[in-house]
């Protein structure tokens, strides 16, 4: 969905199509929250009536997906990797483990016992 | 031996509570949503997870146009243009109007 995608480059690091993507989605989700959490309100709320809620619900389902928490992706900033990342570094295992025995990563070190 | 309070006194008690600390207070527990309009909004973490994209040329020149802001890769581009120009390989003249345009006219 190109539409939401920034027309010039705004993301350092690494970059391919799945990472500008991935931080296309979060900054999609970040422009929409409020408007996402104030229907899920009055969807949740039993004391509106019926009739409002149901609109609700139908205007919520109607949003575009990229509006969606669930779409985004944890992805490694250093290598592109959608799997086996560490949240805490965002990266993935390789790359977590070249910056961690360079001396990157400030804290980490190699268990030995 | 403490007598167990009235319900009214500790209905009572949960409205001061939910006055201080500024929560809703439902002492009959409906279904009222307030745990959403209490949540932060978490789409600012979210968004900032990719470091932005900062230190390019542009906007080198953009805070500091004082100052001569050398681009390697620009210098080499306009290098190789001027040498294909002054060969008679750069791009073509731009056709302003439908009568100087290539496309308009007959071939023969």
């Amino acid at each position: 969905m190109s539409q939401f995608r920034a027309k010039k480059l705004d993301l350092g690091a690494y970059v391919n199509i799945r990472n500008i993507r991935d931080h296309t989605k979060r900054k999609v989700f970040m422009a929409n929250e409020p408007e996402r959490q104030a229907l899920r309100y009055i969807i949740r709320n039993t004391t509106f009536p019926q009739r409002v809620r149901a609109q609700a619900q139908l205007q919520l389902s109607g949003m575009h997906c990229y509006t969606r928490f669930t779409q985004i992706k944890n992805r490694c900033v250093m290598g592109g990797k959608g799997r086996g990342i560490f949240s805490d570094f965002r990266l993935g295992r390789y790359q977590f483990r070249l910056n961690a025995l360079e001396g990157n990563l400030p804290g980490v070190k190699k268990a030995s016992w | 031996m403490a007598t167990v309070p009235a319900r009214s006194r500790i209905v009572e008690l949960m409205k001061l509570q939910s006055s201080i600390f500024r929560t809703t207070h439902n002492p009959s527990g409906l279904r009222i949503g307030t745990a959403i309009l209490a949540s932060r909004l978490k789409g600012s973490s979210v968004a900032s997870y990719y470091p932005p994209r900062i230190g390019t040329t542009k906007q080198l020149r953009a805070l500091y146009p004082d100052w001569a802001v050398i681009d390697d890769k620009e210098e080499d581009w306009v290098e190789s243009l001027n040498i294909a120009k002054s060969r008679g390989k750069g791009a073509p003249k731009k056709k302003r109007t439908a009568a100087e345009s290539k496309k308009f006219q007959k071939r023969r």
